[in-house]
């Protein structure tokens, strides 16, 4: 029954071309500008990287590192490209970091994103989340017209989830962190979105510009086809010096842009030495190593 | 005199023993440099809560009640917090390392200039009296040294269970402080839903049992429910058991999943990777249920039993239940 119904619906559409008009313009935004949407990336190492500490103790050593694009940012990438999909929207995606973070964003782009920002410069390096807001800020400030910002729910390398909410203070725009449902209404400008709270999930409605952090999961993250990497490669990415961002305006001197403008360092990394008991009980008898280890936790560890 | 803040949360009216932890934090730099701790509190209104703070360290107590505050408004907490500061000057604000905490705080940090370090596992004071964080990096990977450069306020969140809360004696001073909140048409909530949890929240659990690839499904993952129940743990999955649709993605521990640091960590059927560990390496203690006994996380687990999980898990259970 359903079925034929919607046969029938289909033929209808078919063949009446007033209807088919309307719908074209339904989906179409009502003023005919298209939505805009930027999303923060971040290259990280793979999850799988040994990580070593460098020579002076302050940082990492990453030359036989493999870099990925971070992987909570796929769920932004991907929720961009979904909204995209359904309204046209143009889907920029921004990074900041050295030469070869540029491959965080082709990456974004074989997955539909349409242009690429590039903030890159020795001076941008081991900024912390503070001077990383400013810039980033400034640099989405002079893109003008962005009605949304999305990014993803934490950057695996440090750890850290507060640059797009330093952002978002920059600009004075609203924020919803750990979004899992995100609908945006064009006509009235508003983002409802579902997020992740302490012991449950609140329903938010955002008025755009609007910044959001996608929860992992909120869709399944699609993978990089030939033919959208062959794309990628020539779709158009800028790239900013430190001579494109206005410092004036993020009021700090031009020689406190950068890592200067910080307000914390990193002292020094060191790799934790795992010191466990390794006391490990043969199974063979189910009984005896289940009793065994009930009494271990009681009186040795006093944990239950 | 110089203060310590330290933000107070609450659930139905109640001290969150998170604040007790913060606090605890705060008498750690007190005694290098004496300063003044106080309890500061943001919101709608505070409850009678003076008492339990004093006893856990509090001297002063800000109280900044306001009915605009009544919904959570990152934005909002954000004036509010930042006009005090301002008004104060502290030369230290902690919180304990909640949503809440993370969703506001850096906006106190941009708008007030002030550096911030998230989810410290300990924290100190150098001989110039600015703040030192040592947190992860790169997951569990590694542990970074952070330190502050002579800017106030220096924001800090503590990750939950990182501190003993110290029980003491004592009454804070109160002084309510007033704010003017403008209405923020930017931002609604248009509802807030409680789900009830069986079992606590990962993140904050003070015990998890978690289940991995030897699940072979989800209606297996009963056995492990039976456990974490039998102790009062909460229930946790590698990515392997989430990515093959048994259990949902909030149940995933490990570098893609949450960080959690509990007293107690059972690995049931899970092989210890890299990337689980860098979710769990930072619990107290650690044990490893797997048939495998060349797995890797038996070289990370305090205790371990080599075993088909199918037979050892129910018999552990019942162990557990006997010793009562």
């Amino acid at each position: 029954m359903i079925e034929e119904k919607s046969k029938k619906t289909l033929l209808y559409l078919d063949f009446n071309p007033l209807l088919l008009k309307i719908s074209l313009v339904l989906f179409k935004s009502p003023r005919g500008k298209k939505l805009k949407i930027l999303v923060i990336v971040r290259q990280t190492p793979d999850t799988e990287a040994k990580i070593q500490t460098n020579s002076s103790g302050d940082g990492i050593q990453t030359d036989d590192i493999k870099w990925i694009l971070n992987p909570f940012d796929e769920f932004a990438v991907e929720e961009a490209v979904q909204i995209k999909e359904k309204t046209g929207a143009e889907v920029v995606v921004l990074t900041v970091g050295a030469e070869r973070s540029v491959d965080a964003i082709r990456t974004s782009l074989a997955m539909g994103g349409d242009s690429g920002v590039h903030i890159k410069d020795d001076s941008f390096a081991d900024m912390d989340s503070y001077a990383l807001g400013k810039v980033i800020g400034s640099k989405i400030k002079s893109l003008g017209d962005i009605d949304l910002i999305i990014a993803g729910k934490k950057w695996i390398d440090e750890e850290s989830n507060q640059v797009p909410i330093q952002v978002a203070e920059e600009l004075g725009i609203p924020q919803a962190t750990l979004a899992s449902k995100v609908e945006v209404d064009e006509s009235s400008k508003t983002a409802k979105v579902t997020s992740v709270i302490e012991g449950g999930e609140e329903i938010r409605e955002l008025k755009l510009p609007a910044i959001i952090t996608v929860e992992q999961g909120i869709n399944e993250p699609r993978y990089a086809s030939l033919p959208g990497i062959m794309k990628a490669k020539k779709k158009p990415c800028e790239e900013v010096g430190p001579g494109d961002i206005n410092s004036d305006e993020i009021g700090i001197s031009a020689d406190a842009l950068g890592v200067a403008g910080s307000r914390v360092k990193t002292d020094s990394i060191e790799i934790p030495t795992i010191t466990r008991s390794l006391k490990v009980i043969e199974g063979n008898d189910v009984q005896q190593a289940s009793s065994e280890l009930a009494k271990l936790l009681r009186e040795e560890a006093k944990i239950i | 005199m110089s203060e310590i803040w330290v933000l107070v949360d609450t659930a139905q009216d109640k001290v969150r023993n998170v604040t007790y932890e913060v606090l605890a934090a705060a008498s750690k730099l007190k005694e290098k440099n004496s300063s003044t701790i106080c309890a500061v509190f943001i919101g709608e209104s505070s409850g009678a809560i003076e008492a339990d703070l004093g006893k856990y360290g509090a001297e002063k107590f800000y109280k900044i009640e306001n009915p605009a505050l009544k919904d959570f408004n990152p934005s909002l907490y954000a004036t509010a917090l930042s006009e005090i500061i301002k008004k104060n000057n502290p030369d230290i604000v902690l919180g304990g390392n909640t949503l809440k905490n993370q969703d506001y705080l850096p906006r106190v940090a941009s708008r007030t200039g002030a550096g911030l370090a998230i989810d410290a596992i300990d924290i100190d004071l150098s001989s110039e009296s600015t703040l030192q964080v040592k947190r992860y990096k790169y997951s569990g990977k590694s542990i970074a040294t952070v330190s502050f450069h002579d800017v106030k306020p220096m924001i800090a969140t503590i990750r939950l269970n990182a501190f003993k809360p110290i029980e003491g004696s004592g009454s804070p001073e109160v002084i309510s402080e007033t704010v003017d909140l403008p209405a923020d048409d930017n931002y609604k909530v248009i509802e807030t839903k409680i789900i009830p949890k069986e079992r606590p929240e990962l993140t904050e659990a003070d015990k998890i049992v978690s289940g991995g690839r030897g699940m072979a499904n989800g209606d297996n993952f009963k056995i492990v429910y039976d456990l974490a129940d039998s102790i009062g743990a909460g229930a946790g999955a590698s990515r392997a058991a989430v990515d093959s649709g048994w259990v949902p993605y909030e149940m995933q521990v490990g570098q893609t999943g949450k960080v959690v640091s509990p007293n107690l960590y059972v690995a049931v059927g899970i092989s210890g990777s890299v990337q689980h560990y860098a979710g769990m390496g930072s619990s107290k203690v650690i044990v490893a249920i797997n048939k495998d006994p060349d797995a890797p996380i038996f070289q990370k687990c305090d205790y371990g039993i080599c075993g088909d999980l199918f037979d050892v898990l129910p018999a552990l259970t019942d162990e557990i239940k006997k010793l009562g």
